[in-house]
């Protein structure tokens, strides 16, 4: 437990640095969030006011003070342009981002893999190189141009699935797919250099010597062996599956966490960005925590 | 974007694809679907409200003392009538008797008072103030100077008189403002998410960057919505909600720009085209402060050097009328007699050269990064070069964009104006009177001595026509001035599917409130 304890103690200062980063980096960056509360007609008593009352003339300090204080009694506060409390509308919003995200993982996962083991069965060979080619088309393309394309084929030509919308069914293959689309490619292709390595290995040798099948040399095997870099790659992916998914929220109308944060953003609702960016840093440390406890386990050289 | 000319191409195959489908049949759904937002309102309090989102849902939702009609009449909503005295600065409202807020209880003349109280209070952290200014104690008690406002007074229950500082014809125009609607005597602090309004709809469900649902009050005083419910999908991107409307969910569609062509070039889709010249003035705000711009030789110049005819063509889709004034046409006060500047590079440098600068100058040009905006900035830039005129272009998000013109440090600004209420007002004095000189919206810092008493006489003024006249003269003054580079008068382009019936664009933001519209399923 100790190596726990002590991953753990190492997250707060993560944490006390994010919070700290993203404090100071609002106040330099330009735009005066009381400027997008007013709109385009504004008078200077409602912006002096409104300063007054968001205790914005205060020193940067003493709003720092107040700020973390609050994070600590777990308030985030409310957002400048809502009014809603920043706490609630994340819990609204990350169910539905995660959703999508495991969605587009577990595509990714079945068909990166299944791309790649079927690729490395015959290496060099017509099928291997029209997967591949299709890989290398997958990465390249923007998910931007991946998602509206796989609207105008799977919703307008052939009418099999919604254009966008956010549910549960149907309307989440198109969403997870273009959000997967890069992930799979790239998961097929380490699939692919790890399978034809695995193959090429002793043991696999040993294996079709004793006589096994193809299939269970291959599956039983190859792909076992084949799978730790795969699974390395994956949890280097949970991050941008998480921040990744703006791009695709936006495409498909998808109510998530991306979304959120960018039109934070674009009207400088400070506490929105503040907030939505610590809940991300703390998901990420936990996500990280979760993989160096798998490490630790699977490999006890780790410490 | 960096990912434009991917999407352009896109939208290409969408269109070229789609032209032979398009919708079949009539939905079998009892909602009307609007797919006009491209992001979430705001809040539905309409204290809150500053934007366009927002202040549609808020008009469903909540009255004022007035509204406006598709074609942007001022008309009565809960005041039934009105009368000013003869000095134009006392207001006697006469309220509707019989109205209920949706949650029952009945509306009174005390409602009027505690709903603008409430707008003006900091604790509100409402965004504007400013259309309920002009009534007599309102900025003092904004400013914590007073602890009610003087100028609001209930008479009886049917019956509100509003003073005002100083004569305003059009007082009652601000009053259909969104942020002038009338709430309930008590607001909790979710009000936002759970409005209570006196109007023909009510918000029953509201799922964030999702859509908000809104069924018919059947207890409404005035005509009732045909259609039983209304849905506001909220949809970010222009591409997906074309292909929602290919697809038949939704039922009125805002055409981007870039694909007005693709539209008008079909006939099956051309039928579904339905155009309103909104009250939208595209301009270039120029600094008249800085440097060579306080110089009008200097901003005629840049005004004849720039093809506003040829911009407006190619890159919009030619959806606009050019502006040789800042009053849009659809206004009384408008000259549509009066030429344009025109494109006319010799003048142009000609006039550079008697203002001093025979080898041009060099000035910043802002945009924001919204597409057509920075390609209509660059052609702007391309234009000005051959003038002599060097343009830096600065491209910032609208935010950064809008502080900087606010703070006077940008030379030109690539700006656009949409009207809050229907009067040539609400351009002349906000964007050119130097009372609002800033953040008011007079990114120019026109500061023009008779120009500001011809709009502020105009203000004053309680005669129609002589306030059109007024109007008309302030108007041409500026044009003459060129405190900005007028480009023109945007129109707005709507699909509209052909089972949605009495729906018309409306001229102002707030104008439709769909009580006529309704989904025509067929004859069984």
């Amino acid at each position: 437990m100790t190596f726990l304890a002590r991953r753990l103690l190492l997250a707060i200062p993560t944490l006390a640095g994010v919070l700290i980063a993203v404090f100071l980096l609002l106040y330099v960056a330009p735009g005066d969030p009381v400027q997008q509360m007013v709109g385009e007609r504004a008078d200077s008593v409602t912006i002096a006011r409104l300063r007054a009352e968001l205790k914005l003339d205060e020193s940067l300090p003493v709003q720092f003070v107040r700020y973390a204080g609050g994070v600590l009694r777990g308030d985030f506060g409310r957002s400048y342009i809502t009014g809603r409390p920043i706490m609630r509308d994340i819990r609204e919003r990350f169910p539905k981002t995660a959703q999508l995200a495991l969605a587009a993982m577990t595509i990714a996962i079945v068909l990166g893999i299944g791309i790649g083991v079927l690729a490395a069965l015959k290496p060099a060979g017509a099928f291997d190189k029209l997967l591949m080619g299709a890989t290398y088309l997958g990465i390249s393309f923007p998910v931007f141009w991946v998602g509206l394309l796989l609207i105008l084929l799977f919703a307008l030509t052939l009418k099999w699935l919604p254009p966008s919308g956010y549910g549960g069914g149907l309307v989440l293959i198109l969403p997870a797919l273009t959000l997967g689309s890069r992930s799979i490619a790239y998961l097929a292709r380490v699939t692919r250099s790890s399978m034809l390595d695995a193959m090429s290995s002793d043991h696999v040798r040993t294996a079709r010597a004793k006589g096994l099948s193809n299939a269970q040399v291959v599956l039983r095997h190859g792909l076992r062996t084949a799978l730790i870099p795969v699974v390395t790659v994956l949890g280097l992916d949970v991050g941008s599956y998480l921040t990744g998914s703006i791009l695709t929220e936006t495409v498909f109308g998808w109510p998530g966490l991306g979304r959120y944060v960018v039109n934070a953003i674009s009207r400088r609702d400070l506490p929105a960005i503040q907030g939505t960016v610590l809940f991300l840093s703390v998901v990420f440390v936990l996500v990280n925590l979760l993989t160096d406890i798998a490490y630790k386990r699977s490999d006890p050289r780790v410490s | 974007m960096s990912h434009l000319r991917a999407r352009a191409f896109t939208l290409l195959a969408l269109t070229v694809l789609t032209a032979c489908g398009g919708s079949d049949s009539t939905p079998k759904r009892g909602a009307i679907v609007d797919s006009r937002d491209t992001y979430d309102p705001r809040s539905f309090d309409p204290a809150l409200s500053t934007d366009v989102p927002t202040g549609r849902a808020v008009g469903y939702v909540f009255e004022g003392l007035t509204r406006f009609s598709p074609d942007a009449q001022v008309e009565p909503a809960l005041a039934s009538s009105w009368t000013v005295s003869p000095d134009g600065r006392i207001w006697r409202f006469t309220l509707r008797q019989n109205v209920k807020f949706h949650d029952g209880s009945a509306f009174t003349a005390q409602h009027v008072v505690s709903s603008f109280t409430r707008v003006l209070d900091p604790t509100t952290r409402g965004g504007r103030g400013w259309p309920l200014f002009p009534i007599a104690g309102a900025n003092d008690f904004a400013a914590g100077k007073a602890t009610s406002i003087s100028g609001l007074n209930v008479e009886n229950d049917s019956t509100v008189v509003i003073t005002l500082t100083e004569p305003f014809a059009i007082f009652p125009k601000l009053l259909a403002m969104p942020v002038a609607s009338i709430v309930p005597a008590t607001t909790g602090t979710d009000f936002g998410e759970k409005p209570v309004g006196t109007g023909p709809w009510k918000m029953v469900e509201w799922k964030h960057d999702d859509f908000v649902r809104f069924v018919r009050n059947d207890a409404y005083w005035g005509t009732k919505p045909l259609q039983d419910s209304l849905i506001a999908r909220i949809i970010p991107e222009p591409s997906t909600a074309v292909a929602e409307f290919e697809a038949g969910n939704v039922d009125i569609l805002y055409i981007p720009e870039a694909e007005t062509r693709q539209w008008e070039q079909t006939e099956e889709k051309k039928a579904l085209l339905q155009a309103a010249p909104v009250l939208r003035l595209w301009y270039v705000a120029i600094n008249t402060t800085r440097g060579p711009l306080a110089d009008v030789r200097v901003r005629r110049a840049i005004n004849h050097a720039i093809d506003t005819k040829a911009i407006l063509t190619q890159l919009l889709g030619g959806r606009g009328r050019l502006a040789a004034g800042i009053v849009p046409p659809a206004l009384d006060g408008s000259d549509t007699t009066r030429a344009p500047y025109t494109h006319d590079v010799a003048k142009a440098k000609q006039l550079l050269r008697d203002a001093g600068f025979p080898n041009g100058i060099t000035v910043k040009l802002w945009c924001s990064q919204d597409a057509t905006q920075s390609r209509v900035a660059q052609a702007i830039q391309g234009y000005l070069k051959d003038a002599g005129i060097t343009a830096e272009l600065v491209q910032r998000e609208s935010a950064s964009m809008r502080e900087a013109a606010r703070k006077g440090e940008a030379d030109l600004v690539l700006k656009d104006w949409y009207a809050d209420y229907p009067d040539a007002e609400n351009f002349l004095y906000p964007l050119l009177h130097s009372a609002n000189a800033g953040v008011g919206g007079n990114v120019s810092f026109f500061k023009n001595p008779a120009f500001d008493s011809v709009v502020t006489a105009s203000r004053r003024e309680t005669d129609v026509t002589k306030r059109t006249a007024l109007y008309t003269r302030a108007d041409s003054m500026a044009f003459a001035e060129a405190p900005m580079v007028f480009l023109w008068f945007y129109n707005e382009l709507y699909a509209v599917q052909p089972w949605l019936k009495n729906w018309t664009a409306p001229t102002i933001f707030n104008g439709q409130r769909m009580i006529g519209a309704r989904i025509d399923h067929g004859t069984p």
